[in-house]
Parts: structure tokens; sequence; C-alpha cells
């Protein structure tokens, strides 16, 4: 059975806005290419599959790329078991027993501050697994839970 | 408690060498580049070169000066530090392990090395060395270590004879039931068939950088005749037996460094002892022990042979050597199973793989070829004749493809589970469920339309964390194993 909680719906905001940033980026590489291909006159058509590849990659960046991701992205945090589920292409499904936990932080950036988001981050003592942008509330409420549960059964490395 | 001790003079030697071994290169490059011919410079390395020995000498007398340990409080307290003191207090409870080894320096008078390694996973901090001390004095802290580890306290006054030293010794002895023991024969095999390979393939690379102005590469794909060239013959035959010198070498190194492979087990522990010019001894508390896992690489598959190594939880992210342990070296794959009952009882090795279905092999070899294939391309393109030499890497390929296709696969029997795969070597990583930290199933779009998964257990170890994977599986095993580990 897969987990069935969604992770807030500002995070679609946030990595949107993230999106934007990277998609300037790309933005900037292919301006400075654009100029290249002018300034020694190599072929013009090149200059249209820049624009062409930018504008691809706009679109994924800032709509299909965080709506995947967000729609795959779910987790379930039950007693004995925490069970996340991500990815874009590949579904990847985790599962870390309770008792494995060592610790557990919220994170906020300045993006999911703006935004009354945090994420949680889950660590053993191999791994680290996250579940990014719950609301602020949620993830506090999350991250005492898992502390609670987690030292109820102690065991050593 | 205890007089605040020093090590023994030997480790200022140690030390001194250390150093000196550090700095050797800088000097022979200050030697050999840094001259001009004229005479101030040569007057400069004529007084600098003795002067930096001497420093270093210095320095290493002054370092063993201001080390000193002692035992109080159930605390081994070292200080430290020239100019800068260190106080580490390490208490007995908190102390993972005692490894000792034998360096020359150590063997010539008798002593060890000690290395203190506490369950600090925050690496280099975590841990103590003294440099050389007594075997006694070695024996000693063992003894508290090991009143400690069995519930009893300190002894708060500590007391140093020998002989009762040496009846702990006699009674341990008696204790230790199970002992594996490398047999030269196969620690020979293993030599010959383990990194040698490698250091054969990169000196034989380093050197035919070196003969590049030497060898005519150029002349050499005009024409046939020039093959036969008497200069590149030669050439060719010198390459030869360097590389054949260089094999030996490390086959030589590896018969040193893992001669007299001893095996231990005693309360609950496993004590790894080897090397023949400097002696190591690792001691392994069997419930740190994370993992197990058997590596078989082609050659020593075909020879029936495996090695056995232990994933652990102690060591350091800097030493690498320490956190991957090789249980048993080489051993005949059928021995397996009789030996590991005997040091670690939990893991079953004989027990029955489900192998991947036959319709995961289509997806192997086509992993395989979107690597083989552009390679064979670009090379058959760009360097017509000899290019055409790279559709080998077609069957090779396949047969490698299929080679993995054929290693994977997955068991679980009651709280263990075995993921097997092959990339380069076989490998099969047996966890224990108790030991696991997270278990990964991925599903890719192809995947899912066949109906397969893929599935990886990743528990820790000393030098990060160690995953064990097996590419499509059925959908439905996936789903039996995260069920199992839920």
């Amino acid at each position: 059975m897969a987990p069935q909680k969604f992770i807030s719906e500002k995070a679609l905001k946030v990595w949107r806005l993230t999106g934007l940033f990277v998609s300037l980026i790309s933005w900037a590489v292919s301006a400075g290419t654009i100029f290249l291909i002018v300034f020694f006159d190599w072929p013009r058509w090149i200059i249209a599959g820049i624009i062409l590849l930018a504008l691809v990659f706009t679109y994924a960046d800032i709509y299909l790329v965080p709506l995947i991701r967000w729609k795959r992205w779910r987790y379930d945090v039950r007693e004995s078991e925490i069970e996340i589920q991500s990815g874009l292409f590949v579904i990847r499904r985790t599962l870390v027993p309770m008792v494995r936990v060592q610790h557990v932080d919220t994170r906020q950036g300045p993006l999911l501050r703006k935004y009354g988001l945090a994420s949680v981050q889950i660590s053993t003592a191999a791994t680290i697994h996250e579940i990014p942008a719950l609301d602020l509330y949620e993830a506090d409420k999350l991250r005492r839970y898992i502390s609670a549960m987690a030292s109820v059964v102690e065991e050593d490395v | 408690m205890s007089r605040p001790k020093r090590l023994h003079p030997v480790a200022a030697v140690s030390t001194g060498l250390r150093m000196l071994k550090e700095a050797f290169f800088p000097l022979v490059i200050l030697l050999v580049f840094g001259g001009g011919e004229s005479g101030s410079w040569a007057l400069f390395e004529l007084i600098a070169v003795p002067v930096i020995i001497l420093l270093l000498i210095g320095y290493g007398i002054l370092d063993w000066f201001r080390f000193t340990y002692w035992i109080e409080e159930g605390e081994l307290r070292i200080e430290s530090g020239i100019f800068i003191r260190k106080k580490r207090y390490i208490r007995f409870e908190r102390i993972h392990s005692l490894d000792t080894s034998e360096g020359i320096p150590q063997r010539l008078f008798g002593l060890v090395k000690m290395k203190v390694e506490t369950a600090g996973s925050s690496g280099e901090q975590a841990e103590a060395t003294l440099t050389a001390i007594t075997k006694n004095e070695a024996g000693h802290i063992t003894e508290i270590f090991n009143d400690v580890k069995r519930g009893g306290k300190v002894p708060s006054a500590i007391r140093f004879e020998t002989d009762r030293l040496q009846n702990f010794q006699e009674e341990k002895v008696e204790k230790d039931r199970r002992v594996f023991q490398q047999s030269f024969k196969e620690l020979f095999i293993m030599a010959l068939t383990s990194g040698g390979v490698g250091v054969v393939f990169s000196g034989g690379l380093a050197l035919f950088g070196q003969f590049e102005e030497l060898i005519p590469y150029n002349r050499l794909f005009v024409g046939v005749e020039q093959f036969i060239n008497g200069s590149f013959v030669f050439i060719s035959i010198i390459v030869v037996f360097v590389l054949l010198f260089a094999y030996l070498a490390a086959t030589a190194g590896i018969l040193l460094k893992y001669a007299y492979f001893t095996v231990t087990k005693s309360e609950g522990k496993i004590i790894i002892s080897r090397g023949l010019f400097e002696k190591r001894q690792l001691t392994i508390p069997l419930e740190k022990i994370q993992a197990l896992r058997i590596t078989e690489n082609i050659i020593r598959q075909s020879l029936g042979y495996a090695s056995v190594y232990v994933e652990y939880a102690g060591g350091s992210i800097l030493d690498k050597e320490s956190s991957q342990i090789m249980l048993f070296p080489l051993i005949k794959k059928e021995q397996i199973q009789v030996l590991t009952e005997q040091f670690i009882p939990e893991y079953k090795i004989d027990v029955e793989i489900n192998p991947v279905p036959p319709r995961s092999f289509r997806r192997y070899l086509f992993r395989v070829s979107i690597i083989m294939i552009p390679i064979t391309a670009v090379f058959s393109f760009f360097f017509r004749p000899v290019g055409f030499l790279s559709i080998l890497l077609l069957p090779i390929g396949a047969i490698w493809a299929y080679l993995c296709y054929r290693a994977a696969g997955w068991n679980i029997s009651g709280n263990q589970l075995q993921l097997r795969s092959r990339v380069l070597s076989k490998q099969t990583m047996i966890f224990q469920k108790k030991k696991i930290q997270a278990v990964y199933s991925e599903v890719s779009p192809f995947q899912k339309r066949t109906r397969l998964a893929s599935i990886s257990a990743t528990v820790t170890s000393g030098a990060g964390p160690r995953t064990g994977k097996v590419i499509d599986l059925e959908a439905a095993d996936s789903e039996r194993i995260t069920d199992w580990f839920a």
C-alpha cells in the first residue's frame, strides 16, 4: 500500500519559484551562447534550437517537474515505521523503521519560511531522509511525534 | 589511579620517522629541483637539509616527552601536544575496540602500537593512539577494557604483576575455541588474483605514457611491417618484464600484508590478526557487525573461491581499512557456511537464491548496450581501421549483461535478507532485519510496464552507509521484501 499523505500544496509554489530561478540561469547561459554564435558567425539555425531548448526547459522547470514531483511525494508516519515515496521518473519508496531513527530535524530556508513551511529530516545511523515542505505546524508536530516514538524503543547500533 | 606515564622512547623515533616520511618528497624536490649551480644555493642545501631533519627528530622527541597517559576513575586519560595541550579523557565503557599493531620499530623492542576506538562516527577526534607501549601494558589496558565490558568495574588499584597478566593470557587461550587460519596456498591464490591485476593495468598505462616518445605510435598505424620494427619489439619486451615485475611485487605485498591471517572468536568478539612485518590485530565485537558481504570476482569465482567481509559499525571514516574487514580472505565457496556458522552463527549463507525473472534479462542487456553501442560506434567511425576492433565489445558486453543477470537474486529466511548482484564482482550482501537502516524500492515507468522493480537495503558502517541492491526483480517480490521489513 502506497503512502497516503501529501505534502503541503504550497510546496508547489516554492518549487515553481525555484524552477523560475533555475530557468533564469538557463536563459542567461543561452543568451551567452547566442552572443557567441553571432560573434563568431556560426550558422544561425543553432540559435533557434537553443531558444527552443530553453523554452522547453523553462516549461519543465516551472510547470511540469514541480507538478509531477508534488503528485509523487507522499509520506506516512506510522507507529513503527516511516514510509516516504518520491521521484520524478523512477518512483522510489523508502521504508525506515521507527527504532532506527536517531534524530529528527526540521529545517527552514528563506523560501520555505516565506510560505510558512518547513522540511523534516529524519536521520538514521547511516541515512538521512527528508520530507520537504510541510506546513510549519505539521512539521513540528511530526518532529515531536517521531522523536517520541523513536525513543520508546532504544537500541544500540 | 596510576601515575601519568610516557610511551616507550621508541615512540619518539616512530613519530620522527613518520614526519620524515611525510617530509621526504618535499625534501627530495628541494634537493633535486631547487638547486642552481651557484655556490650559495649548494651551501644553503648543505645546511638546510640536516637542520630540517634535526628539527623533525627534535619534534619527535618533544612530542614524546609531552605525551602522557594514565588510567584514572575508569577513564583512559591522555595529555599531549607540544604547544597546545590536548587532554583527552576516554571512558572505558565508551571504548569500542582496542586494536594493536606492530610496525618494525615496535617489533625490534617487543612493543605494540595500540589504537583506541570509540563509537565515534565523528571521525578523527574519537580515537586515540598509543604509538609504542610494552606488551604488558597493552595487555593490562585490554584487561581493564574486558573487565568493564563484562560489567565489572575498573579496579581502583592498578597492579602491574606480569604473572597475573600471563595467567590471563593463558586463560584467554583456553577460551579461544574457534580459530580460522588462512592456508598459505589459498593466500597465494588470493594474492595472485587480487588487486595485482589493477596494479598491472595502471602501471602499464603509466609506463606507456613514459615511453610515448620512444614508441612510434603514429607509425604503428601506418603499416604492419612496422610492428616488427626492432626497437619496438625490444621495448615491448622491457614493458612486459616491468609489468610482470610490478605484478609480482604487488602479489608479494599482499602476501606480506595478509600472512598469518588468523581469526579467533572469544567472548562475543572476533579477533583478526595478520601481517608478517607489520602485525595488525583487530577486535570486533559481534554486536557491532552490521552485515556480511561475500565477494567473488570472475577469476576467483571460476576457481570456486570467495572472500567474506564484515561491515562493521566501528572504525573511522579516515581509516577505511578498519571498517571494511576481511573475515575470510579467500575460502572455497562451499566452506563459507560451515565457517561463518562458527564465528557469526546468526548468518545463514546456504539458502536458495530466488533469481530475477527471465524477462528482466532484456533490461540488463539494454543497460549494457546503451553504454557499449555508442562507444563502438564512435570508435568504429573515427578510428576506422583499428577502431573496428571495438565491435568485440558487443559480445563481451552481452556476456557481461548475462553474468549480471544471472548473479541477481534475493532470499528471505527468517530475519535475514540476502541481496545478490554483480557489477564487476559478484556481491552478496547478507542483512539481519534489526540492523537494516532503511529499505528502498524503486519502480521506473518501464519497469512498471513489465511488472519489475528494484530493491535496495542500507546498513551503516564505519566508512558510511553500505547498500545492497537487486535490479529488476518481480514487483511482487519487491513488495514481499518491503512487507517483510515493515
